[in-house]
Formats: structure tokens, sequence, C-alpha cells
């Protein structure tokens, strides 16, 4: 084993990020006050089985959504699916606590949907007839229609490459086209849809806006309410074990498919470019039907009560300092992704030349901050960084470090850093598994440093994966929430924080401005960007 | 030109790493308040503070639960001046863990406010009464005469009831009062009474819960004043203000103790870097301009006695009621934990 920069660096980079992680798992076994005890399993019980009914709910609807619209624009021609093949793809940029809050203005008693009935049959109270989405439906709702794109882009991608043959194969045996697809392509594409669901999962367990506007108790919202409420971070703790234990199956499990996965995606040699099949009259207005729907269900929706609502109420245009929460905004997108970017190549790259195996677990492991609800990640960062101030910094004499970490710049960017870190080096790794490693032996006989090959080779070959990297940074920032809310500077906005202030303080409609901006930005870095995130030319 | 590329990329580079460190510099000339009171009208009275003293007012806006964490974590050296939030119990909470410290005791401010809502640590800086709405369509006179809280467990309400969930922190005081008033045994019954005449499930907020009263799901709703009366102002579109029309208020436990009533605080935080300056904000929240600006936009009740509410309050709400005086708003916030735990045992959701 050599000892060199690359290895320091990677073994650096690994261990800060394992740290928070490893304080909410340590934590676990400090116990918890008396007090509340009854409480507690009460409320233990309540977190348990709405994460539960939340999860299922959610993966269900997303399989239905993401492989139904998958299935129809991979494998069939109706009338506009070439334009629904990426435009479904926006829903990406509606956060789940953006469509929490257009489900509630459309539906609450005298709403939109009061008002356009009341606009088109006269006077009445109609309120009472008009199905209210708000609580546990709400929250699966909002989860479904902003996440199955996770779903609905890796199905696509396999079902892209799956083999004309086994289309004929069904119509050979004389399968229905539902035959066809229950039991050839699903079961040939299910590591794609496992990894996209899992992914799906990890969004649900984790998310924090949606759920805390309509008051639902999840692990994730009860770990934050215990630490808040009954100041009992042991608690707190424990909760964050049970949700850890679910997050871990579902990494090992998502973890096994994404290998099976990549060997399906190699597999694809030699088969032929399939046709798409035009559909028949009326089936190929029930399938532009179903596409349709979910593409206005999950962008058009949120995005035209968004926009209702701010030229309804356009004195909140006024009162909001775009210019200002856009540069925000931006500054956190380029800075988190510049420093993830350049950490998640150096440890990539040092993963790659010492080949040392605890440098591997130690990767491996640290990935594992994804998967972690930010909310937290947050908290863990600030008890973290009070114990070392108090019991180290403080003992050798020094400044406190507290306001160097807590309230600032930095300190957001470094949580975003353990949060999102799986993302960048996960993209590059993929990357550079397309690097055979005998272009760096020939770079060396050549008489090229390591760095030399670093840079003058490697990064050309990984622009692709870069920039897709950046894109998926990119968006994750623009909607984060909870880190950002609990660990931002002094008169630090973003658009995120805005609509979830106004929300939370019953300003549903000054909350409709930022989030219209929110939806337009990641909406216009999606159509930018589209041809990578679909990656039609996946080489 | 290769080099001066090199030099431009290094000078950057550098730029950006500068740029992190950059929100720790401090300024000179200001106040940092961690506020939990979001209106509108809140920041034009900062900045109109601005602009009169030069003092600077920097804003830190979250939900009060994860803003005392910070100011707790960040201990002595946190940079937090003021904590300025909408329930009395959370300053009262935050007293308790030996957060805050006294300095707001000038003339000012002690001339200003009634003793009951303040101390030398934190003071009120406005109003709101938490009261019934109700249908008079569907509720007569004869059943809200003598109307308390406690008789909103009274079984004639069953499936006629609405009110937000009890995590939500108007509840948690108002439930801690009745602990305070009636002890945690009774009002565990009368918990259990309440939820029994839930005409659902709770959701929404307060102004979902008048609106429900107004379309019919349910006869009579718990909400506070102000949110009546921005309403009927139509800042919230023609819909809600015609929604407004069809509920009236009731103000509860006249014959006794009076009618529940919660201020917004701003509370004194210890090792305040601008103490100064804090108690100078303060005392420019309590000047009669600042609490027209108040009255005029959150419809709140004034803190100060030469200034009146707005009229759509006094014309549709009154002022001529009994307030609690006598239970300390400085209670709500021992009692709050007992509160989500009789709730919670009662099965509110």
């Amino acid at each position: 084993m050599r000892i060199n920069f690359w290895y320091i660096s990677s073994l650096f980079i690994s261990i800060f990020v394992i740290i928070p992680i490893l304080t909410v798992f340590l934590s676990f076994f400090e116990s918890t006050s008396n007090y509340y005890e009854i409480l507690k399993d009460t409320f233990l019980f309540e977190y348990i089985s709405n994460s539960i009914i939340l999860l299922i709910s959610v993966l269900l609807l997303t399989f239905l959504i993401g492989t139904g619209t998958a299935y129809l624009v991979s494998f069939y021609e109706f009338p506009l699916s070439n334009f629904f093949k990426w435009a479904l793809i926006l829903s990406f940029a509606v956060p789940p606590y953006i469509y929490a809050y257009s489900l509630t203005a459309f539906f609450e008693n005298y709403g939109t949907a009061y008002s356009i009935l009341k606009n088109l049959f006269g006077d009445k109270n109609y309120n009472l007839y008009i199905p209210k989405f708000d609580g546990m439906i709400g929250v699966i709702l909002s989860l479904s229609f902003s996440l199955f794109a996770y779903v609905y882009i890796l199905a696509r991608a396999s079902f892209l490459y799956q083999s004309q043959n086994f289309i004929d194969l069904g119509k050979n045996l004389g399968f229905t086209n539902f035959k066809t697809l229950y039991s050839i392509i699903l079961p040939a594409a299910r590591p794609a849809i496992v990894a996209g669901l899992s992914l799906v999962a990890m969004e649900t367990l984790a998310e924090f806006g949606a759920v805390d506007f309509f008051s639902i108790n999840t692990l994730t919202t009860g770990i934050y309410n215990s630490w808040i409420t009954f100041d009992d971070l042991a608690f707190a703790n424990q909760l964050s074990f049970f949700l850890l234990l679910f997050i871990f199956a579902l990494f090992i499990l998502e973890n096994l498919s994404r290998n099976k996965a990549k060997y399906h995606f190699n597999a694809k040699g030699g088969f032929k470019q399939k046709q798409k099949l035009q559909l028949k009259r009326t089936k190929s207005i029930a399938a532009f039907l179903f596409c349709f729907l979910v593409f206005f269900l999950s962008f058009l929706f949120p995005l035209g009560q968004m926009l209702y609502w701010t030229i309804k109420f356009p004195e909140n245009l006024f009162d909001l300092q775009i210019i200002n929460l856009l540069s925000n905004t931006l500054y956190l997108v380029i800075l988190s992704s510049f420093v993830l970017i350049i950490f998640s190549l150096i440890s990539n790259y040092g993963n790659r030349v010492t080949k040392n195996k605890t440098l591997n677990i130690l990767s491996t492991l640290s990935i594992s901050g994804y998967a972690i609800p930010g909310v937290i990640l947050a908290v863990a960062f600030i008890t973290f960084i009070a114990w070392f101030d108090e019991s180290v910094v403080k003992n050798l004499g020094l400044f406190s470090i507290k306001k160097i970490f807590i309230g600032s710049i930095l300190g957001l960017v470094l949580v975003y850093f353990v949060r999102f870190y799986s993302l960048a080096f996960n993209g590059i790794k993929s990357g550079y598994e397309k690097i055979n490693i005998s272009v760096d032996e020939s770079s060396y006989l050549l008489g090229y440093s390591k760095r030399k090959t670093f840079m003058n080779i490697h990064i050309p070959f990984l622009r692709n994966s870069l920039l897709f990297v950046c894109i998926l940074i990119s968006l994750e920032i623009i909607r984060e929430l909870p880190i950002t809310l609990i660990l931002r500077p002094f008169n630090f906005e973003t658009f995120a924080t805005t609509a979830y202030i106004s929300a939370s303080e019953d300003l549903l409609e000054a909350a409709a401005v930022p989030s219209l901006f929110l939806i337009l930005i990641a909406t216009s870095f999606i159509i930018v960007t589209s041809k990578y995130i679909l990656r039609d030319n996946n080489e | 030109m290769r080099k001066n590329g090199e030099i431009t990329r290094k000078i950057s580079i550098f730029a950006l790493i500068a740029s992190l460190f950059a929100s720790s510099v401090v300024m000179a000339n200001e106040v940092n308040v961690f506020n939990a009171r979001h209106y509108k009208a809140d920041g034009e009275l900062y900045s109109k503070f601005t602009n009169m003293t030069g003092i600077k007012v920097n804003l830190i806006n979250g939900k009060s639960g994860a803003l005392e964490k910070r100011i707790l974590s960040e201990g002595a050296d946190s940079s937090a001046d003021l904590y300025i939030t909408a329930d009395a119990g959370r300053c009262g909470a935050m007293d308790a863990k030996g957060a805050l410290q006294s300095g707001l005791t000038s003339a000012a401010i002690k001339d200003a406010v009634p003793k009951t809502f303040r101390t030398n640590k934190w003071v009120g800086i406005a109003k709101r009464a938490r009261i019934i709405y109700y249908s008079p369509e569907r509720v007569t006179g004869a059943e809200l005469s003598g109307m308390t809280y406690e008789g909103l467990a009274d079984p004639k309400w069953k499936g006629r009831l609405v009110i937000r969930k009890s995590s939500n922190i108007y509840n948690k005081s108002l439930v801690a009062s009745l602990i305070k008033n009636n002890g945690k045994k009774a009002t565990a019954e009368w918990a259990e009474g309440v939820v029994a005449n839930m005409a659902r499930t709770p959701t929404g907020n307060d102004r979902a819960q008048i609106m429900a009263v107004a379309a019919g799901e349910a006869d009579i709703a718990v909400a506070n004043t102000y949110y009546l009366a921005l309403m009927l102002s139509g800042k919230k579109g023609p819909e809600q203000q015609e929604a407004a029309k069809k509920v009236k208020a009731f103000f509860p436990n006249q014959g006794d103790r009076g009618t529940h009533m919660n201020i917004s605080c701003a509370a004194l935080v210890k090792g305040a870097p601008n103490k100064t300056n804090a108690i100078k904000l303060v005392e420019f929240l309590l000047t009669p301009e600042s609490q027209e600006h108040y009255v005029n936009n959150t419809f709140e009740f004034p803190m100060i006695d030469n200034v009146s509410a707005n009229p759509l309050v006094v014309n549709n709400i009154g002022l001529d009621f009994k307030q609690d005086l006598k239970t300390k708003v400085s209670s709500y916030g021992a009692k709050q934990a007992d509160a989500l735990e009789v709730m919670t045992a009662a099965g509110w959701k």
C-alpha cells in the first residue's frame, strides 16, 4: 500500500462524510428520559405505521405511473408520444411540498375548484361536493406525482435497450400485449424498476416539506419533533435508528439491483433497434389520455395553480426580491456543485489508483449520506459542532468555532456535501467505470504523472458524467428545504425557504410566487439538459 | 496568454473559497433577530426602524422550534439578539432554559405594556384572542349563551366542532391555560369530550377551520381573532371574503376568567452582542406608529392602550370583551408539554 496525496485526501473525504452518519448511529445507545414514556410508545407506533403506509402507497403509485408511461412511450407511437417522452420528466421540477400547496389551494373550501364551479354554474355552496385531498392522501399524491419520474427514467432506459426479440417472442407465443408486458418486458426490466423504486423510497422516507405541511407524523418528522418538542435528542436518535434500518434494507436492495441493472444495460449490443408500434385509434387515444393525464397532474396542475395565484395576488410578486433570491439560489447551486464535484473526483481517482480495500469500504459507507434525511443531518451537524466546540476547542483555549460553521454558507455547503456526496460520487464512478484501466497504464508508460493523467486524460473522458452529476445536484439544491432552513445565515433566503416560510404562516398565496419561480428555474434546467437525463444515446 | 488564464483561474478559485467565509464577517451597527413571525408588516417595520436609526436589522426566519434550538446550540456564542415569536409559551420556555437575559426594563417598555404581558426578559408586542366562530344559521343564541372553552366538550356539539391539530402551538397554549385553571385530570377528560365532538379529523390551519364552518362542514370552530378580519379584508380574495361573512365571532368564558389571550413576544437573548440596539428595536415596536401598523396589517390587537384595533376587527369581532388577565401567559410555556400529552392521550390528531 502506498501512502500518497490521493490516498490521504480520499480517506479524509470519506471520513468527513461518515462522521455525522456515525453520530446518528452511535447515539442510539444513549438512554432516553423516562418522562412521557407512554406518549413515546404511542408516537413510535404512529410514526412507524404512517411511514409504512406512506411508503407502500407511494411505491405502488409511482410504479404504476412510472412504468405505465415508460412502457407506452418506449414501445408505441401515438399522438405526442415523442413530446411526452421528455415532458414527463418535467415533474422533477415540482418538489413535493409545492405539489402539496397546489392540492390544498385547489381543493380547499372556497379554493380554486370552488371558484371554477361558481363561475361555470353560478352561486351555490359547492364546498361539500369537492373532495378534500389533505392529510395522508394529500401526502401520498404529492410524493407520487413528483417522484414517479425516477421510475419513469430508469424503466424507460431499460425498455429502450430491450431487444425487439422479446416483443417478437411474445407475439410468437400468441401473448396479448398485456401478457407480453407482464411476463416478458417487466421481468426483464425489473432491476432498473427496482432501482427507481428504491430511490423513490429513500426520498419518501426523507421527505420533510410536504409531510410537515399536512402535519402527518412519519419517522422523519417525528425525529425532528421529538428533538424540538420534547428536547429529547436520545428519542430522536432512537427514531433515527429505526429509520436507518428501513433505509439500510432499501440500500442493500438498491445496490443489488443496480449491479444487475448494469449487467443488463451492457448486454444491449447485437440486438436490433426496435421499431415502435403504431397504436390503433381507440388504443392510441387511451395511451395519449393516460400520458396527458399524468403530465397534466404532475406538472401543468401545480404550475397552473401557482401561476393563477401569482396573477390573482400580484402584490406578492412585487414584494419579493426576486433578483436576490435568484442569486442566492444560484450561488448555492454553483458553489455546492463545484465543491462536490472536485472532491468526488479526487476520491474516485484515489480509489482508482490506490486500489485499497479499507478505502473502498469507507467510500461505500460514506455514500449512504443520501439516504439520511436532510433534517437529521442538519441536527447531527449542529450537535456535533456544539459538542466539538465545548469539549475540544474551548479546552484548547481557542476561539469558538460555532459561528464559522452554524449559520454560515460554509456550514450549509458542508452539510449539502454530506447529503449529496453519493450523487456526485456514484455519478462520477459510473463514468470512470467506462474508462479502461489500461488507459491509465498507457498514460504512465508515456511518462505522464498521476496528476497529468487525471487532468489531461480522465477529466475530458468524464465530461458527460460530470455534466449529468451537475444537473442532479443543481435540481436537488434548488428544492432542498430542511438543511437550508436550519443552517442558513442571516438575511439569506432561497426560493425554497421563502415558499416554506410563507406557507407555514398561513400565507399560501404568498408562497405561490417563490414556488412558481422555483418551478420555472428547475424546468429550464431540465429542458436544457433533458438529453443527458434521458440518456437516449447512452454510449 | 495561457499563464494569464491560469492566474484568472486561480484567482476565481480563491475568490470562491474566500466567499465561503465571507458570511462570518461581522458588521457594526446592527441587531440580529431570530424571527418566527413572518408577516409582511413586520418586515416593513424593520425597514422603517433601519431608516430611522441607521441600525441594520438582520433576520433569520424560521419556525419557532428550529430557531430556539439554534440559539440554544450556539449557547453563549449565539449571534442572536432578539427572538421574536407568535406565542407567549415559547418565550416562557426559552426563559426556563436560561437562554434569556433581563434588560427590557426601560420606562418606555414598562409604561407601554401591562404587567401580565411582560417580564424583564421578554415583552408582548401584539395580542390575539383564541375564540369561537359559529354559523348563525345553524347555531342559536340559546345554545351559545354562557359558552366557555370547557363547554366545547359538551355532547350537544357532537359532530359539529372543528379545531386544528394538537401539534399546533395555539392549541397547545389554549390547552395549557385550561390545565393551569382546571388541572390536568379534568383537562384530560375535557380533551376526550372535544375529540368526540369533532366533525372531522383535524386538518388545515385556523382559516381552514373558519371556512369549514362557512362551507357547512361544521357549526362551530376554534381559531384566532385576526383570521376573520384578514378574510373580511379581501386580502385573501373574494371567495374567502364571502365565506367570512357567513360566520360570526363569539368570546367564550365571559362569565368567569375571560377569553384566552395570547401574545407575540420579543425576548432578549443571553449574550446578545447588540443588546442596546435590541432594546431600541423593542421600544420602536411598541411606539403608537408601529402598533398602528400591526393592527392595520395583521389585524392583531394592539399591545398598548392608546391605539385602537382595526375597524374590521372592531365591527366584526368586537373589542368589548373580558380578557383573561388572570392566567399568566408565562404559564403557557410550562404546561405546553402536559397539554400535548393530554391531547395525544385523548386521540386528538
